[in-house]
């Protein structure tokens, strides 16, 4: 089968270009770059909302985004069990559709933050974290001014199984040094109920090639060929 | 005179000439293009809300706007300070 | 503000009273308000250079002289091949005076309007740079402020635009306090093919004018005034002083721009900046031999009833104009509808050779298109400072410290500590390019994804040095940064220049400026770099303390580096490898952060350079490089050698052992051997191994390398072979002060 997976360009997105060399040129996938009006959930398999800053982030992060014709159509993906990723702004923009519980709010710094940070896996059979496997350390790195995560209904998130990465230490404990903006429980991504929806501040698309980490890892490419491989066990 | 307490209700707008992007992007790409086509102008600030003592209204307006002269409460350069409302508490 | 009768009114403008009349000749009529207003803001020193012009003819043709080079000064950014089908643009600009009063916009500003210039090239922006002046910090919350917000308005309009902001530099000293420089960088990226396809001017007659972006508005309108009455129903105070950029626009318009220019018909593009629409329309056409018709009422307003003046004159920012061929016209359209950037069709250019502007009826504007840019030059007078000789002399006080202690204040003091704190607010890292990472290099280092090509570019040059030596200094800065880029395996290929200096009608400010522009220009010929752009801002200087600033000609480099292998990182890899220094140390305190911080000095005798010896030790490090005997690279800078050292240390925890006896020279002290700022001097870590094979080829060189010691395992600098007691330096503690310094007095 031919994997066809999208990018959505949203008006403001940066970190679009990235994800789709990373998907095209070094996990080797049928990418396509869709603007947000013409995208149609009938022509993918998965999709991945970029980092950026849709709509300038004016009024709120993600908030203008969020009622783009594009959302209707990930929702339908997102209850058929499609993967769909939300890195970053498309993490905020996932929370304001309501595919994600919770708030994105500024960073307890009130500083924009660009940095590597360690995140540790706590849930390995999401759509994107399959390949990887609990306790795992990855090293990513992280560029936002509104990632502090917080929600209400943090028993609920932990009994259901739905934080997914935490801001750790290398060696994978926590504490607040680890914690780059101050989020609930130092939770750095999290996933919807049936575990195909998944968002995360960090940025896996900069974390693919060894040239641009610095100790030469490429934790983030894991997160697409789980996505692939997921694609082809739901196929079958 | 016997001071009172009043609640004081104030914006910080860009001036009316300065760009706003904020608002320009609300209304033109949430408003407009979510069917409410009717709302034709849109101005962003932000907004405080005060309780302080004064002897009168007016001098509780003027207390305020000289807090927010001295204190650069607004950004002398690009904002206006707008009183919204005064009231007695 | 000079007063002129303009058809029987009296009327105030910016430009002196000969050039009022030479517009009058030039048009041979009394000029209409809106075209009086067109001349006096593109004759005015910011848009016309015309102190600056004269002395800038010294630099050579560099598109003429360099085959690579496909775009030099005077077009909106310089332009290189770097090979492999690739075009690299950029430029740098200031925008001192907006962000001194108002830093956040006056820095967000200077962004948008950078990326604008490279986006008119035809490329797509890649990354920024940014080198600031500001007072010093310490118990100084004016300049806090500045600072605060100067970074914050470049990281927020960067970060949103999704350019990152790869490298920058900063220097605090009193000179900036209330003239601060915030100059800003723009590097962009394109293909040989769309370089040569690119807009450049209007030549056609019969092409569309489109305008495009943000809408126009009252901000920003200069030039003439009124005595009587006024330009604009709008009053002062609500006009604001300082124009708000708009990143998610600019944004909108980068992708537009991009695609439109891909479809092949864009003819012409320019960014709209000082003098507004009139300025930006006349040099596309008076550049492109051609005149055009607009009409005025098509251009889309922030608001109703805006006169033809403020609208030809609005500097509202966000906006382009593109010159289209008209049978491409509906594509263009087509991808702007897309983008949602406001656009509109405001005429059309023909072969009048004369810029017609209508408003509805009414002729407005009606001037030779060249006109504008036929700005008169000045010949300015220029003298050497009287102060400078006592200056000069002044000798470097005997220590009253322990090196020890002298060197924890140095690697503390604003100017030398870590920056981090800035660049932790930038997105280094959006576009996936940045492989050599802010803090890990001299250079921010970006790959060219499909090649095994990278770019490295650095900004910068030492204000304290130029103050006392402009000739010197500017070379000097030349040597610095060329080290810059240097030390991470590239190749300089091309500079530009930003030149902030005082007043330039005032003999001894312009003189620096004179001195400066001949020694990069002296620099520049012999060591074979093409100058490809530059910008010039007078008038820094403080109006009541008749107080220029220190002399400050920014240099930036982009160099090339050839293969991932080829790339060399700042931090010691491995403990047991050698430590050696390139270069002889001199006594040259004079402008040192030693004097500064240590004696409270601002004089001395300043580094000088040497073209041959610069020469001889870069070939000698690319031979190096070829060999591949160079595991770390680190150019020596501000507070001398032991920094250089120290700051190689920090990241892996590495220390070094050191003996300097056989370094000594010429009987320097101590304290002016290990705080010299003498310039292109090279740490480099190599094996123990190479040690002899590069000693041969120091030699087949000439080039003076002295092995300084070895790298050690304990986070400990010590250092034997001075001419008092041996030291033991503790890296942790180094490192906390150089961590701590601004974290410290900016976070309350």
């Amino acid at each position: 089968m031919t994997i066809k997976i999208a990018v959505i360009q949203f008006p403001g997105a940066n970190c679009d270009l990235d994800a789709v060399h990373v998907l095209r040129d070094v996990v080797g996938v049928d990418t396509s770059l869709v603007w947000h009006n013409h995208f149609k959930e009938a022509d993918f398999d998965g999709v991945i909302l970029p980092g950026g800053f849709s709509f300038g982030d004016y009024l709120r992060a993600g908030i203008i985004a969020a009622h783009s014709p594009a959302l209707d159509e990930a929702r339908i993906m997102l209850k058929d069990g499609r993967p769909i990723l939300g890195i970053c702004n498309g993490f905020q923009i996932l929370i304001e559709a309501e595919f994600l519980p919770g708030a994105l709010l500024q960073n307890d710094s009130l500083k924009f933050v660009c940095n590597w940070v360690n995140i540790k896996v706590l849930n390995d059979r999401t759509a994107f974290t399959h390949r990887m496997k609990r306790d795992d350390v990855l090293a990513i790195p992280i560029a936002h001014g509104e990632g502090r995560y917080y929600t209400d209904k943090l028993k609920e998130l932990e009994e259901n199984d739905q934080i997914v990465f935490k801001y750790s230490t290398e060696d994978g404990s926590y504490n607040s040094k680890a914690n780059p903006n101050g989020s609930l429980e130092n939770i750095a991504g999290i996933c919807n109920l049936e575990q195909n929806c998944v968002g995360l501040m960090p940025h896996p698309e900069r974390a693919s090639e060894s040239i641009l980490s610095p100790k030469q890892t490429t934790h983030g490419k894991i997160f697409f060929e789980s996505m692939i491989e997921f694609i082809k066990r739901r196929s079958t | 005179m016997a001071q009172m307490e009043f609640i004081i209700e104030i914006s910080l707008e860009n001036k009316p000439a300065a760009r706003d992007p904020v608002a320009e992007t609300i209304k033109r790409d949430l408003l407009a293009k979510k069917g409410y086509e009717n709302v034709s102008k849109v101005r962003s600030g932000q907004y405080l809300r005060l309780i302080l003592k004064a002897n009168s209204e007016d001098d509780a307006k003027e207390i305020v706007t000289n807090m927010c002269n001295d204190l650069r409460i607004f950004n002398p350069v690009t904002q206006n300070l707008n009183i919204i409302n005064v009231k007695k508490l | 503000m000079t007063k002129v009768n303009l058809n029987g009114e009296e009327v105030s403008v910016e430009m002196p009273k000969d050039e009022f009349e030479k517009v009058k000749e030039l048009l041979n009529r009394e000029p209409t308000i809106t075209e009086l207003g067109g001349f006096d803001v593109m004759w005015s020193e910011h848009c016309s250079y015309k102190s600056s012009r004269p002395k800038l003819k010294l630099f050579e043709d560099a598109e003429a002289n360099y085959d690579y080079v496909l775009a030099g000064p005077g077009e909106d950014a310089g332009v290189i091949d770097i090979g492999d089908g690739y075009a690299l643009a950029f430029r740098i600009e200031s925008h001192n005076h907006p962000s001194a009063i108002e830093p956040y916009h006056g820095a967000a500003t200077g962004i948008g309007g950078i990326i604008r210039d490279v986006l008119c090239m035809g490329v797509r922006p890649i990354a920024l740079l940014d080198p600031l002046r500001f007072g010093r910090l310490a118990g100084n919350s004016h300049s806090q402020w500045l600072f605060k917000y100067v970074v914050k308005g470049i990281a927020d309009y960067g970060n949103c635009t999704g350019i990152p902001t790869i490298g920058g530099e900063v220097e605090f000293d009193d000179s900036f306090e209330n003239n601060c420089l915030v100059n800003v960088a723009c590097i962009g990226l394109g293909t040989i093919e769309d370089f040569k396809h690119a807009p450049s001017r209007a030549y056609n007659p019969g092409d569309y004018i489109i305008l495009m972006g943000g809408s126009t508005g009252r901000d920003g309108i200069h030039g003439v005034t009124f005595a009587s009455r006024t330009l604009t129903e709008m009053s002062e105070a609500d006009r604001p002083a300082v124009q708000i950029g708009d990143p998610f626009t600019k944004k909108m318009i980068i992708e537009a721009t991009l695609e439109a220019v891909k479809t092949g018909y864009v003819r012409g593009l320019k960014d709209l900046g000082g003098g507004g629409l009139t300025c930006a329309t006349s040099e596309l056409t008076g550049d492109g031999n051609t005149g055009a018709n607009i009409e005025l009422r098509k251009v889309f307003t922030a608001e109703p009833s805006m006169t033809s003046y403020e609208i030809m004159l609005s500097e509202s920012q966000e906006r382009m104009a593109f010159i289209v061929k008209p049978e491409g016209l509906e594509t263009v359209l087509n991808i702007f509808r897309k983008y949602e950037v406001a656009h509109a069709v405001i005429g059309k250019t023909d072969d009048s050779k004369v810029l017609k502007v209508f408003d509805g009826e009414e002729l407005v504007v009606n001037i030779p298109a060249r006109a504008l840019s036929v700005s008169p030059t000045f010949k300015r007078q220029e003298k050497r400072p009287e102060y400078l000789d006592e200056l000069l002399a002044q000798p470097t006080p005997e220590p009253s410290k322990q090196i020890g202690e002298i060197l924890e204040i140095l690697i503390a003091s604003e100017n030398i500590c870590s920056k981090e704190w800035i660049y932790r607010q930038y997105d280094h890292e959006v576009g996936v390019r940045s492989v050599v990472k802010c803090g890990d290099g001299d250079s921010g280092v970006l790959r060219i994804i499909g090649t095994n090509k990278f770019i490295a570019a650095s900004v910068g040059v030492n204000s304290k040095h130029c103050y006392l030596d402009p000739y010197e200094g500017a070379k000097g800065g030349l040597v610095e940064i060329c080290g810059n880029v240097i030390t991470t395996g590239a190749k300089p290929m091309a500079m530009v220049n930003c030149c902030n200096f005082g007043n330039p009608e005032i003999p001894e400010s312009f003189w620096y400026f004179s001195k400066a522009v001949e020694g990069m220009n002296d620099f520049c010929r012999t060591l074979k770099i093409p100058i490809v752009g530059g910008n010039v801002s007078f008038y820094n200087e403080d109006e009541v303390t008749k107080t220029a600033i220190k002399a400050t000609p920014q240099i930036m480099i982009v160099g090339l580096i050839e293969g991932y292998e080829n790339l060399i990182t700042l931090p010691f890899k491995k403990a047991g490898n050698d430590i050696l220094i390139l270069g002889e140390t001199k006594a040259e305190l004079g402008g040192s952060e030693y004097h500064s911080v240590i004696h409270g000095l601002e004089g001395g005798i300043p580094p000088k350079v040497n073209e041959d010896k610069i020469r001889a030790r870069w070939n000698f490090i690319y031979a190096l490089y070829d060999k591949k005997l160079v595991k770390a690279n680190h150019d020596v800078n501000k507070g001398g050698f032991l920094v250089t050292i120290a700051e190689m240390c920090f990241k892996n925890k590495l220390g070094a052992d050191l003996d300097l006896s056989s370094y000594k020279a010429n009987g320097l002290r101590d304290d002016e051997l290990l705080f010299s700022e003498t310039v292109g001097r090279f740490i480099i870590e190599t094996e123990q191994t190479s040690f002899n094979d590069i000693m041969l080829l120091a030699s087949e060189f000439n080039v003076k390398v002295t092995k300084l010691g070895v790298i050690i395992n304990q986070p400990k600098i010590l250092i034997k072979g001075l001419e008092n007691q041996d030291i033991s330096l503790d890296n942790v503690k180094l490192k906390d002060l150089y961590d701590s310094t601004i974290p410290n007095l900016m976070e309350i």
